[in-house]
């Protein structure tokens, strides 16, 4: 899988990860001036809606700051600072997996709403059982040195992560390739499961059918010519030689790397869909805001984070053409299940029931928001709308506390054999949480909830949640290329950090239903059947669904970010044109 | 005075030593590690890493491989770029050293000057005037000052760049290169000096008041010396002596880095990657930094002993 770095609460926003249905968005291109001008207004008349998905072309496209117009067949854009781990699968950083995936199209990529399109592969067949893959290469696949890309390639890309000293953040176990964990952890000599049919076919066999396995399995390729020719099992080191000088097949080739300032790409000639229009591409990096750098024309894109004051201030740069779109992650308050307090859902639902979600959304995102009601964003081909949000309902959160057993106690907070009902809940400083903690701490005052709050930084969060330490705890997902990323946590054998203690034999057999077809139509069901049980016995209080902003110098053409895969799919199709009247 | 160094230098040993305890001890409580800042990883992956990265050893065990790796010179592997720790620190320590050093230069220079005239013309407009000027400077805080100009010299005016430290996709080379770096430095450069003038001016302004009110003041202007030579010649002099060991101990600030003028300005300084190193906690490069400054500030210190000893007979340790 390739990892981006994730809209954790602090960064969102920042980042260059983009979120918008793409064919919403080229329909506003085309409906030229009338269209995209009454989208504005709507933008300006209606304070506390929701903001729509919008593009808006800019005003006045030769405002543009002469730094940019000067720049010529170059695009810049922002990111944050990469680690210099430029070997797919081998970052430990986020940004890195930006970095790479310029130069590193997988066999099967995902178009905005999740599903699987043909990438380097140009089909691809899953057996009846769902236990055979087979991945058909396209004709005269080359890397961008001039060598060909072949099966082989494929092959030993997927080995290599099975090998028993990766330590990458791939973890290709979970596609059960037949004969993976002889390899891993045993003395087999190679993968039986994985069998190269000739140059451009190659057929993997796993034990179990998984949704996830078909991108995971068809996933960025590295050449065993240039990553493999020291390679033996068990000694991997001598690839981190190589992360600074990658060897890839995407539309751009890495040209250099500047710590601290940008890495700069050269339009590579040998990519499959032909040579970009544009010559040279860098990534920038950026700490923090990046702002200043596109209004004084240093970058681009950038993406800034999603609120009214920030559209407002790319409205008045009349060079910038403004996108905003909703992002595939989604903000959540984890209950901490292992604790008493929560072992009962009608306490959970009461305290879903007794947050005024809406207010706190509103009032923080000023309509760049919008309040969650199912587990996966609605860009996801597995979102649905009939399952409604649970109401801000304090009368009803009430009644579901006596029910469960909590009586009011003195001084207004709830009681229950002698103990009173006062909850910890952690969050990371900054964002969000600015917002809510003080409505938060009134609305449940107001239902009888004692409310404590501690903010810290994420990696504390996260460690004091793994240690167990919170009753409530704030987290907000990664990007979600499947919608099982989303659920996941919830199956009762997940260990991951952020959800502890959650069982429920219903939920567990509908997460495997969802994951264990290749199917779309049959996941859908499972996984809408799997929403309203998770609604039943809630695993946490779902918050909301992201927007991005994103705003681009007028004089590049092209960018489509969409929420699974930001601009990259865009980057071959740039295009510099001239703005000057 | 041969002695005397010998022993400074051997105060060293135990005063390392102390450092490197702390250091290290102190960033082991620090809670989360650099794999647990992935919340998508399973307890099995997550315990696979621990032993590949060797976080399931003990603290005690952890603090003397550290330790070792040390005293051959192995500052150790940061855990977020993949590579050696030297390495990286090679690669930004000394664009954060140019506009330290450029910025500890201006600072000095103009405090000398500032300090020097407002405690010769004391309770003058002038005097009050420069307190109150670099009082303001001081007390401003980084990001704010920062911010500001940002706003008025390089987004409304464009005089400057607004941040980084070359013109993205300019790729100039020689003569051009250092100039448009130059251009880049200049409103970091400014912030860094105008935070660090208020305390330096006070100082001098100080430690001159206090040399005029001497004897020997006193003997040169009644010996018919012109004011301008008893103040920059006799008393100039004085007043700048102690501020040898002030000068000694900036030594470390030129390596350090200015973390929060460096990410405002995105200047692609060690303080910018340290605050990201702390956020995703990579403790290798963290502890080997820090350990690195610590004993740069230790052969600061033995710097500024020394030549107070050279200066002042009087404070040579017998």
């Amino acid at each position: 899988m390739k990892k981006q770095w994730l809209g954790l609460t602090v960064l969102s926003g920042l980042l260059v990860l983009g979120a918008c249905n793409t064919e919403l968005e080229s329909d506003a291109q085309e409906e030229n001036g009338e269209k995209t001008e009454s989208s504005t207004e709507e933008v300006e008349a209606e304070e506390n809606d929701v903001v729509d998905e919008v593009f808006v072309e800019a005003g006045n496209p030769a405002a543009s700051p002469e730094l940019a117009l000067n720049r010529g067949n170059t695009v810049v854009v922002g990111l944050q600072e990469p680690g210099g781990v430029f070997t797919p699968h081998f970052n430990t950083s986020g940004y890195d997996g930006n970095v790479q995936s310029v130069m590193f199209p997988p066999l099967v990529d995902i178009n905005p709403q999740g599903e699987p399109i043909p990438r380097l592969a140009e089909d691809w067949e899953i057996s009846e059982d769902g236990k055979t893959y087979t991945y058909f290469l396209r004709e005269g696949l080359k890397f961008d040195d001039g060598t060909d890309l072949t099966a082989k390639d494929v092959a030993f890309t997927i080995t290599l992560l099975h090998d028993p000293s990766y330590g990458g953040g791939t973890d290709i176990t979970e596609a059960q390739v037949v004969g993976g964990l002889e390899y891993k952890e045993g003395d087999a000599e190679d993968i039986s499961g994985i069998r190269v049919v000739d140059d451009r076919t190659i057929e993997i066999e796993v034990e179990e059918p998984n949704a996830r396995s078909l991108t995971m399995l068809g996933g960025q390729v590295l050449s065993e010519a240039y990553y493999g020719a020291n390679y033996e099992k068990g000694d991997i080191d001598y690839l981190s030689d190589l992360h600074l000088k990658p060897l890839g097949a995407g539309p751009f080739r890495f040209d250099e790397y500047n710590p601290g300032q940008h890495i700069r790409y050269v339009a590579n000639e040998y990519y499959y869909a032909g040579k970009p229009s544009v010559d040279t591409f860098i990534y920038r990096t950026t700490e923090g805001d990046s702002q200043q750098f596109f209004q004084t024309g240093e970058l681009d894109y950038s993406a800034f984070p999603a609120n009214r004051d920030n559209y407002e201030l790319l409205e008045s740069m009349e060079f910038a053409n403004i996108n905003v779109y909703n992002s595939s992650n989604y903000s959540y308050i984890a209950f901490n299940n292992e604790s008493e307090v929560f072992e009962d859902p009608l306490v959970r639902q009461a305290f879903i029931h007794g947050l005024d979600r809406e207010t706190i959304i509103a009032a923080h995102y000023q309509g760049f928001a919008e309040v969650a009601n199912v587990p996966v964003a609605p860009t996801s081909w597995a979102y649905t709308d009939e399952i409604e949000a649970p109401t801000y309902d304090p009368e009803l959160a009430k009644e579901l506390l006596e029910e469960a057993g909590w009586e009011e106690g003195s001084n207004g907070i709830r009681e229950k054999d002698g103990e009173r009902l006062r909850v910890y809940y952690y969050t990371s400083a900054g964002g969000l949480g600015d917002t809510l903690i003080p409505i938060a701490q009134e609305n449940y005052s107001e239902i009888g909830i004692d409310l404590q709050v501690e903010q810290m930084d994420f990696n504390a969060l996260l460690a004091r949640v793994d240690a167990g330490d919170h009753d409530l705890a704030s987290f907000s997902t990664t990007m979600q290329p499947d919608p099982h990323v989303g659920v996941q946590a919830f199956h009762s054998t997940h260990t991951g950090a952020t959800f502890r203690g959650y069982e429920n034999d219903d939920v567990d057999r509908l997460i495997e239903a969802s994951v264990g077809t290749n199917d779309q139509d049959e996941r859908i069901e499972a996984y809408h059947e799997l929403y309203q049980a998770l609604q039943d016995d809630p695993p946490m209080i779902l918050l909301n669904y992201n927007k991005v902003l994103s705003g681009t110098n007028a004089r590049v053409d092209g960018f489509e970010p969409n929420g699974v895969r930001g601009i990259t799919p865009s980057l071959e199709h740039l295009e510099v044109v001239d703005v000057t009247p | 005075m041969g002695r005397y160094i010998l022993k400074r230098l051997a105060y060293l040993i135990p005063t390392l030593i102390g450092a490197s305890i702390l250091i290290f001890f102190l960033y082991s409580l620090v809670p989360g590690n650099f794999i647990d800042g992935d919340p998508n990883l399973t307890a099995e992956r997550k315990a696979e890493l621990y032993a590949l990265y060797g976080f399931d050893q003990p603290t005690i065990v952890r603090y003397f491989i550290w330790m070792g790796n040390l005293l051959t010179g192995d500052l150790g592997f940061s855990l977020q770029f993949q590579r050696p720790v030297t390495e990286v620190l090679n690669n930004y320590i000394w664009s954060s050293f140019i506009v330290a050093f450029a910025s500890l230069f201006l600072t000095w220079a103009i405090a000398v000057v500032v300090g020097v005239i407002s405690a010769t013309k004391q309770y003058s407009l002038y005097d009050a005037v420069i307190t109150i000027l670099v009082f303001a400077a001081m007390a401003t805080p980084s990001f704010f000052l920062g911010l500001i100009v940002i706003k008025y010299f390089a987004v409304d005016l464009g005089w400057f760049p607004a941040g980084g430290m070359t013109t993205t996709g300019a790729d100039y080379t020689g003569w051009e290169h250092v100039k448009d770096v130059l251009e880049h430095m200049i409103l970091p450069v400014l912030v860094l000096t105008m935070l660090g003038i208020g305390g330096l001016t006070r100082y001098f302004r100080t430690n001159m008041l206090e040399v005029v009110k001497q004897d020997f003041v006193r003997t040169a202007r009644a010996k018919g010396l012109k004011e301008r030579v008893v103040i920059y010649k006799h008393a100039l002099r004085n007043a700048l002596l102690p501020a040898i060991t002030l000068f000694s101990f900036e030594l470390p600030a030129l390596f350090s880095g200015a973390i929060i003028t460096e990410q405002i300005f995105n200047w692609p300084g060690i303080g910018a990657i340290y605050m990201q190193a702390f956020t995703v906690r990579d403790y290798t490069l963290l502890m080997g930094f820090t350990m690195f400054i610590a004993v740069l500030t230790v052969i600061s210190n033995l710097i500024a002993d020394i030549l107070y000893g050279l200066a002042d007979p009087r404070v040579r340790v017998k």
